[in-house]
């Protein structure tokens, strides 16, 4: 009875967690910085973090779908150091709107190649990714030399820096790609079997849905925005710098997406969470650097931020009754 | 296949190493003097002592990604309370600061269920973040020119970090293969809720594995902070990479519960061996990146083959 009783409680205090955690948070940092920094309130700061927010906001989509198929890939802060300035180095030949297109194409066959590795040779993606951190990081050096490609195409650097209405583009990009993710993640078959994969592999596997190819999808998927991602990054810098670019970007990305509520290990996720939480790390980091605390102190943050995220996720899912502590 | 993957297994790591060296031989003339051999073993114990550490932490079926950031947490604190402690004390001091690191990742893992590779990599950036903070981003140099012995010293002809290795080598083989406590973490590796219920006390096993991973992490930090006789806050990106790659080279498979550290060993001098002839021919460090995550790449290729070769084996009843 008493049990009973207890469950009920837990489950309750799970969902009101699973459901306001992440505003509550949101809203906390907000108000926390707006007390302390009267600059970071104004409409203009505000705009332009949440375009810069797109930088990882977009990156999780693709997060969100590899962590749910039960993977990882931790080599996305050097995929977008790659494809950046692969694509940045073709603008001159080929033009931008081709450049982008080809940078997203380029991004989508590195995610491939890391699916492949993944499933076909059942390597444990954190290990094969951080093989592939340093061989796409060693790539970006050596193709230019450890030399900035500068980027003076308009339609590139419209991408990052354009506004429309006074609202920074990125941030239509973001709705734009959040739209589609998620009417392929809720809307469509794929995304029923990325949850079936997630959920319960064997099962899916027993019904008849492939596993490797849905894996392989997720890996595929995540380079793509990656992608998108690595243009906007380089279209706000005006350069393609390839040791500079996507450093943490693995680690602020891995964090949005298990602060937005998804599961590590797989099982179901939640987009809308993980732009939530870029957001927030986001705001955080701008934040941070207007009350001009050190950069030091930014990297024990973010680290702090991580391990308190998955253990308030795994909270969750004890409250809820679908996990152990 | 199986019989060659099982050859590969025993003999293919040595096979690398005499290829390498013959590769070596032609194209150096310096090849094969004595103190190039063990300037090239003693560049290799960097990546294979802290491969002991990570065989162990393999072997009980997690990892350790925040070795780099403790070998710099011991560089700076050693560094730093030298002046003060005298060098054996200081030596000791650093390294119980870096098993405390080593003590929370086991913590965390064990006790708060975060998964290993979401702790050692927030504990990297942390640590990382505390040897800048702690040093504000500065270099310290090391006035005690005698410290120096630690790291390039000779005990008889052999180098000291050679002596070092070999010391723990033998330390951590009796524990692996000799000790209870090892035959523990290989049970933890391969069945954790059986070895649960079978009343070991799989948090203090895991903890303690962790607190060596970060013990073997800073006995490098004391030798290459040592070599350099400066303490850096930004010292040795990128070798966790070389660890795990060495680690995996040297036969310990990903899937837990069997170790290879004598393996480890061997894959640390065929790292180093290649580190050796990209300087020869002369080209910027990034190739060395590009080197070992190729390494890293081909061993787990070989690891990933094994496991298929098994798996076919098992359901066809051969015996392997």
């Amino acid at each position: 009875m008493v049990d009973e009783r207890s469950r009920r409680i837990k489950h309750k205090a799970g969902e009101l967690w699973g459901n306001f955690g992440l505003p509550f948070i949101f809203i906390t940092v907000l108000i926390f910085f707006s007390v302390q920094s009267p600059i970071f309130v104004s409409w203009r700061n505000l705009l332009s973090a949440m375009g810069f927010s797109s930088y990882i906001a977009i990156g999780a989509i693709g997060m969100t779908f590899i962590i749910m198929t039960g993977n990882f890939d931790i080599s996305i802060g050097s995929m977008l150091a790659l494809v950046a300035v692969l694509g940045s180095s073709f603008i001159p030949r080929i033009g931008g709107v081709l450049g982008v297109i080809s940078t997203l194409i380029i991004a989508a066959i590195l995610g491939l190649i890391n699916g492949l590795f993944v499933t076909k040779l059942r390597i444990p993606a954190f290990i094969t990714t951080l093989g592939m951190l340093f061989i796409f990081r060693a790539l970006a050096f050596i193709y230019t030399d450890n030399y900035p490609v500068y980027i003076d195409n308009r339609f590139w650097l419209f991408i990052g820096n354009g506004k429309i209405l006074n609202i920074p583009f990125p941030i239509f990009l973001t709705v734009i790609c959040y739209t589609v993710a998620y009417l392929v993640l809720r809307r469509s078959p794929l995304g029923r079997y990325v949850v079936a994969v997630g959920t319960n592999s064997r099962a899916a596997e027993l019904s008849g849905i492939n596993v490797d190819n849905i894996k392989i999808f997720a890996f595929t998927f995540a380079g793509f925005f990656v992608g998108i991602a690595a243009v906007i990054n380089t279209a706000t810098m005006g350069a393609a710098n390839p040791g500079l670019l996507g450093q943490n970007y693995e680690f602020q990305v891995i964090t949005a997406v298990v602060l937005g509520g998804t599961l590590l290990g797989g099982g179901n996720g939640s987009l809308g969470g993980a732009l939530i939480a870029a957001m927030i790390i986001t705001f955080l980091g701008n934040g941070m650097g207007l009350l001009q605390v050190g950069s030091y102190w930014q990297l024990i943050v973010t680290g702090l931020v991580m391990i308190i995220a998955v253990s308030l996720n795994k909270l969750k899912f004890y409250l809820l009754g679908q996990g152990e502590l | 296949m199986i019989r060659f993957l099982k050859l590969y297994e025993k003999i293919g790591i040595f096979i690398l190493i005499i290829l390498g060296g013959v590769f070596l031989a032609i194209a150096s003339p310096n090849f094969f003097r004595a103190d190039t051999i063990f300037s090239i073993i003693t560049q290799g114990t960097y990546g294979g002592i802290v491969a002991f550490g990570m065989v162990l932490a393999i072997t009980s079926g997690g990892f350790d990604l925040s070795v780099d950031a403790v070998v710099a947490l011991t560089s700076v604190i050693l560094a730093m309370t030298i002046p003060d402690l005298g060098i054996p004390l200081a030596i000791i001091v650093s390294i119980l600061f870096s098993c405390v690191v080593g003590f929370l990742n086991g913590v965390l893992i064990t006790k708060f269920g975060v998964n290993p590779l979401i702790t050692t990599l927030s504990m990297a950036t942390i640590v990382r973040g505390v040897a800048f903070l702690i040093t504000r981003g500065r270099q310290i140099p090391i006035s005690q020119s005698e410290f120096m012995f630690v790291g390039t010293g000779k005990i008889w002809v052999i180098p000291v970090p050679i002596v070092i290795m070999a010391v723990l080598f033998i330390i951590f083989y009796l524990l692996l293969y000799q000790t209870s406590l090892g035959r523990y973490i290989s049970a933890v590796g391969s069945n954790e809720s059986a070895s649960a219920i079978s009343g070991l006390n799989v948090t203090f096993i895991k903890i303690m594995v962790y607190v060596l991973v970060a013990f073997t992490a800073s006995v490098v930090g004391v030798i290459r902070t040592s070599q350099a006789l400066i303490g850096i806050p930004s010292m040795a990106p990128g070798f966790t990479l070389t660890v795990l790659t060495i680690t995996i080279l040297g036969g310990t498979s990903l899937s837990g519960g069997r170790g290879n550290l004598l393996g480890a060993v061997f894959a640390g001098i065929f790292i180093s061996m290649i580190y050796y002839g990209l300087n020869l021919i002369g080209v910027a460090y990034f190739y060395q990146m590009l080197a070992v995550g190729l390494v890293l790449i081909f061993a787990l290729f070989i690891d990933g083959l094994r496991g298929r070769y098994l798996e076919v084996a098992r359901i066809r009843g051969i015996k392997v």
